[in-house]
């Protein structure tokens, strides 16, 4: 691909993260380094069963204790309903361990855990329905009594003809894989401090990927209007998708303000947090693909069941995302896909970092890899064959319109030395590929996905750019003053980003989705043109030129072809504003995808894992993994990298480590010494490969680097593990003890 | 998670310390590194009315050869100071490579071998905050009838992680145990209890004063070997401690613990008779091991199935003996 990299002055040059100095040295501010005058502790009090009835709330004790200032139980909340079939703070059923039942605002937070210990609250037990098969038998007991049964949502989609489809295929093989629960584990507990001392107006403080979901959710369910519900979302401590919604912890902060008349902050205690938010749940993937003999794929049917937990919250679009997901990455005639949500009384499910499509892909993935294997084709060729390309128009109708898949993956396979080791390696080490494909935004949520951004330049040629987009550690806010410095002409050091206060900042829907690059990217783009021309025309005049002939670059302009006529850049904006007209540069610019799907530009890549197993103890030593990714254009290749590093690490985690254990509905290892989420010690050899395909839609060419990696990671392994050991991998993560039940089923079969 | 309140008393002497334990026995806790006691504490796990704190007591930080050449320990000796001390290393290599695999730097920095050694046992359904709990009864460790790790069992699972424990039965180290008044020496596997709930001898008004490691006469090698799901914090799913006492192949004696896999270390006494009657050869670790796997007695589910621990136990056996004996120059590997 060829690449215009040069012609740009600060787009593509890697830099640390603006940021970085101020997070390395503790300088940065976090929700809970925020404390108001008079401001209180919450506590919430759970349920401590998976289903019963409430008979009675005794909650005398708990007032009378000194210090205490509020307690709430669902008599306080005026009904709101956290989601459709969730209420805030549970009114006569709990449905799961950890559900909310009260909660109270004390001085300290020593004595609101006492109150809360001291509310009584007693249960009638009812039978708890916790698996998947239980929930889904059709003479199940019904957990929410208004719905007909326990599937909470079902989704069907169907392109082509899957069943002439299926006729025609000359090899159908089918699968079945299961994924166990997950978490997130934020580097950031879950916190909110909610100031809603006077009546009509809410200040809530908390980390969030998405600070106008929090205004709207807020507003709207406490009746206000969302101008009086001012949201300040500070840095984030990892988000992994699992902070793009208001949970009940942050309405119930806002009641016990409200009621106390005193600014109240509820900290989750580590334990509490894989209750407030867990993310990947027990799911069922059933897959049947047909193919003709020389690896051409034909059609795709996929069966999926997940698990919801006890109230539907994100889980209805990974039902969505997961059933679109099938017909993007390769050329296929025909899909069939059916999934189903189902109630248990399981934590509620949530985003874990992929959307749900990290277990879908390691699923599909290992199933390919398995065709491959039957059908005696190398798995790159098998990829190679099928992978979408530039042009190309999906099922689902999604086009195009740059698209570096098989550059990926003969990249990557080269520099894994693919050839050289597929089936060469020596016994219990094994060498696997996978490949993904990630849309840059998410329109469907509202009839919009748009971004919108602010620029103001003051006379020393320093701009200040406000954004919504909120930065969790990925680097955004250091990406979009790339962006606008290389829109003006300037340097990044001249930019300061102004984020996170919706009194404050332009809308934008958030950081989730892969938006923030290519869709908040576009926005700030725009907002600079538009500065830009105001400057321009001052310097036209100037300069004695058009406006068009004008080159701003490296804080100076100049017209083209005669840099030795260089105005510096503060000058044309002293100019600008010490002039007749006065004027004083702002740029305004808002983006929003034409395009009716979830975005206009899709990434993709292909990584390749290599593993060694110890066949005795079943632990898997990564060796090396090789990440190739098309990011159309890498704005900052440092955070690019990191990008890279961070999601095959967290794939890494997802595949090989992470397990929510399970026992009667409650989770046995919620600390981060029993979850064994991996650290440091158990990082690889990562190798980058950043393809530059320059999309015809991005901001400089570029598109997502957020999720699009994860998804891939996953798959890689799996194949990589299942390759080493000559078995497939049915269930994850793949933990030591299933690698050896897995040894020991391929011992007898042989 | 905050810590109740509680008295705090800083003893300026051993014999103050034990004065203190004596008066309020039971309802006292001592407290070195409180790596494990604090965190604990913070569960609503422990409620002691008095902590006692011996960190800083210079009787119990001091380590030294004594005129019969044995090793002498107190108990107060820090782990990170215990890792880099040469004379541990010269005389107790095992028990210093058990000691680097405890946690993690910052933990080692705080933490005591005498903590280590008491280091209480750990269960999923025990070491959990209040609100968990709550969905539960109490179990055999927290004052009820019935253990949740292993329904229907008449006593308590929990697991003894504390990765000095095999190093030290191996060694064939004595724990010195005091009380006001008095003082007994215990072999370390004697001081071990094989129930979770109560897992140590240890009266409610004695301390661990300190280890004794016998060097003047011993002759041959420990080993200690420990497999963890991730690098650094993590306790073992399991680990072991090897000594082996002969000359080339034969072997007078052998001793090998296998930690992390009970409520107390276990002393594999059948799989060293394997090695002392056929002598340390290829043939006689795999005998060994196989040995292993049937010695180690009923086995709890708890952190790992019994069938995986079984398979730990074996590979550790084969291991741990494989570090005896010199490693061939070259492996000859098998293609598939």
């Amino acid at each position: 691909m060829s690449t215009k990299r040069s012609t740009y002055s600060i787009v593509g040059k890697s830099r640390p993260k603006l940021d970085a100095p101020l997070k390395s040295t503790g300088r940065s501010l976090f929700t809970d380094d925020i404390v108001l005058p008079g401001m209180l502790h919450g506590k919430i009090v759970r349920s401590p069963i998976a289903h019963g009835r409430i008979v009675n709330i005794d909650t005398s004790r708990a007032e009378r204790l000194q210090g205490v200032k509020a307690v709430i139980t669902h008599r306080d909340t005026g009904g709101v309903m956290v989601g459709p079939d969730q209420m805030l703070l549970c009114d006569d059923t709990v449905n799961y361990i950890g559900d909310e039942v009260a909660a109270v605002a004390a001085v300290d937070e020593e004595t609101a855990a006492e109150a809360a210990e001291l509310i009584q609250v007693e249960y009638e037990p009812l039978p708890a329905i916790l698996t998947l098969q239980e929930a889904s038998a059709p003479d199940a007991p019904i957990l929410h009594t208004y719905c007909e049964d326990n599937f909470a949502d079902e989704r069907t989609m169907v392109y082509g003809d899957p069943d002439k489809a299926f006729a025609e295929s000359e090899y159908v093989r089918s699968d079945e894989f299961i994924s166990n629960p997950t978490h997130n584990c934020f580097a950031e507990l879950h916190v909110a401090l909610a100031d809603y001392s006077l009546p009509g107006k809410l200040s809530m403080w908390t980390p969030s990927q998405t600070a106008i979901l929090f205004q709207k959710n807020l507003a709207q369910n406490l009746g206000l209007s969302e101008s009086n519900v001012r949201m300040c979302c500070l840095n984030t401590g990892g988000a992994f998708s699992g902070r793009t919604d208001v949970k009940p912890h942050h309405y119930i902060a806002a009641l016990l303000s409200r009621k106390a008349a005193r600014p109240v902050k509820i900290m989750c205690s580590v334990d509490e947090e894989f209750i407030v938010c867990r993310a990947g749940g027990n799911n069922i993937y059933r897959f049947k693909t047909g193919f003709m003999k020389d690896g051409t794929l034909k059609v795709i049917e996929a069966d999926m069941l997940h698990d919801c937990g006890a109230y539907v919250e994100t889980q209805f679009i990974v039902l969505l995302l997961t059933g679109i997901m099938l017909q993007l990455l390769y050329k296929v005639e025909a899909m069939r896909y059916q999934g189903k949500l189902v109630y248990t009384n399981n934590i509620p499910y949530y985003f874990h970092h992929g959307g749900g499509m990290t277990p879908e892909q390691f699923a599909l993935g290992q199933h390919l890899d398995l065709v491959a294997r039957d059908l005696g084709i190398d798995p790159v060729d098998l990829q190679l064959k099928n992978a979408v390309e530039k042009g190309y128009t999906t099922l689902s109708g999604t086009h195009y319109a740059s698209c570096g898949l098989k550059e990926c993956i003969k990249k990557a396979a080269r520099k894994a030395g693919w050839k050289k080791k597929y089936g060469k390696l020596p016994p219990y080490r094994g060498i696997g590929i996978g490949c993904g494909v990630m849309s840059s935004g998410g329109k469907g949520m509202f009839v919009h996905d748009t971004s919108a951004a602010f620029i103001k330049i003051a006379e020393d040629g320093k701009a200040s750019l406000f954004t919504g987009l909120p930065d969790m550690g990925q680097g955004s806010h250091t990406t979009m003053a790339i962006i606008a410095a290389e829109a003006l002409g300037i340097t990044t050091e001249d930019i300061t980003v102004v984020s996170g206060d919706t009194d404050i900042d332009p809308f934008d829907v958030g950081s989730f989705s892969q938006r923030g690059t290519f869709t908040t990217g576009n926005a700030v783009k725009a907002a600079c043109l538009d500065a830009k021309k105001q400057l321009a025309k001052t310097a036209a005049l100037k300069l004695g030129v058009k406006p068009s002939a004008l080159v701003f670059k490296q804080r100076s302009v100049y017209p083209k072809g005669a840099p030795e006529q260089a105005m510096a850049f503060e000058d044309i904006v002293f100019d600008t504003l010490h002039s007749k007209e006065g004027r004083f540069v702002m740029g305004r610019g808002f983006y929003n995808s034409p395009s009716d799907k979830a975005s206009l530009a899709y990434s993709f890549g292909t990584q390749i894992a290599e593993v060694e197993v110890d066949p005795e103890t079943g632990f898997v030593k990564l060796l090396r993994m090789t990440v190739a990714h098309d990011v159309g254009r890498a704005i900052n290749p440092l955070a690019v990298e990191g990008q890279l590093d961070g999601q095959a690490f967290s794939g890494a985690g997802q595949i090989l480590f992470e397990e929510c254990l399970m026992d009667s509905g409650q989770i046995l290892n919620p600390s981060r010494l029993d979850y064994k989420l991996p650290r440091p010690f158990e990082l690889f050899e990562i190798e980058h490969i950043i393809v530059e395909t320059n999309d015809p839609f991005g901001p400089f060419g570029a598109k997502e680097v957020a999720e699009g990696p994860l998804v891939t990671t996953a798959q890689t392994i799996a194949n990589a593990v299942s390759n080493a050991i000559g078995y497939p991998i049915k269930e994850i993560p793949v933990t030591p003890e299933r690698i050896l039940e897995a040894l020991k089923q391929k011992q007898k079969q042989h | 998670m905050r810590l109740l309140r509680f008295e705090h008393f800083k003893p300026s002497s051993l014999e103050e310390a034990l004065t203190a334990m004596q008066e309020s026995a039971g309802n006292v806790r001592v407290l070195a590194g409180g790596t494990d006691l604090l965190v604990n504490m913070k569960c609503g796990l422990e409620q002691p009315g008095l902590i006692v704190s011996i960190g800083s007591l210079p009787e119990l930080n001091t380590i030294a050869e004594d005129p019969s050449g044995d090793l002498r320990i107190g108990a107060g000796m820090n782990l990170s100071e215990l890792a880099e001390n040469s004379l541990l290393a010269a005389k107790a290599p095992a028990l210093r490579d058990a000691i680097k695999s405890i946690a993690s730097q910052h933990i080692r920095n705080m933490a005591t071998l005498g903590g280590n050694v008491c280091l209480d046992t750990r269960c999923w359904y025990y070491n959990q905050s209040k609100l968990w709990r709550a969905s539960r009864p109490a179990c055999y460790k927290t004052g009820g009838d019935q253990c949740h790790a292993t329904r229907g069992s008449e006593r308590c699972h929990a697991i003894n992680s504390a990765d000095t424990a095999p190093a030290l039965i191996a060694l064939g180290a004595q724990v010195v145990v005091q009380k006001k008044g008095s003082q007994r020496q215990i072999p370390a596997e004697d001081f071990y209890r094989d129930h979770g709930a109560r897992h140590t001898v240890l009266e409610p008004d004695e301390l661990l004063s300190g280890l004794v490691i016998p060097c003047g006469n011993e002759t041959g090698k420990t080993h200690f070997l420990k497999i963890s799901r991730r690098q650094g914090i993590d306790f073992a799913l399991g680990s072991i401690a090897a000594h082996l006492a002969g000359n080339g192949s034969t072997c007078h004696s052998a001793r090998l613990v296998i930690g992390s896999l009970g409520s107390a270390p276990i002393v594999l006494e059948k799989t060293a008779q394997v090695l002392v009657e056929a002598g340390l050869s290829q043939e006689s670790i795999q005998a060994a091991a196989e040995a292993a796997r049937s010695e180690l007695g009923v086995l709890t589910t708890l952190f790992s199935s019994a069938g995986y621990k079984r398979d730990l136990a074996q590979v550790l056996v084969k291991r741990v003996l494989h570090s005896f004996i010199k490693k061939p120059t070259t492996q000859k590997r098998t293609r598939r």
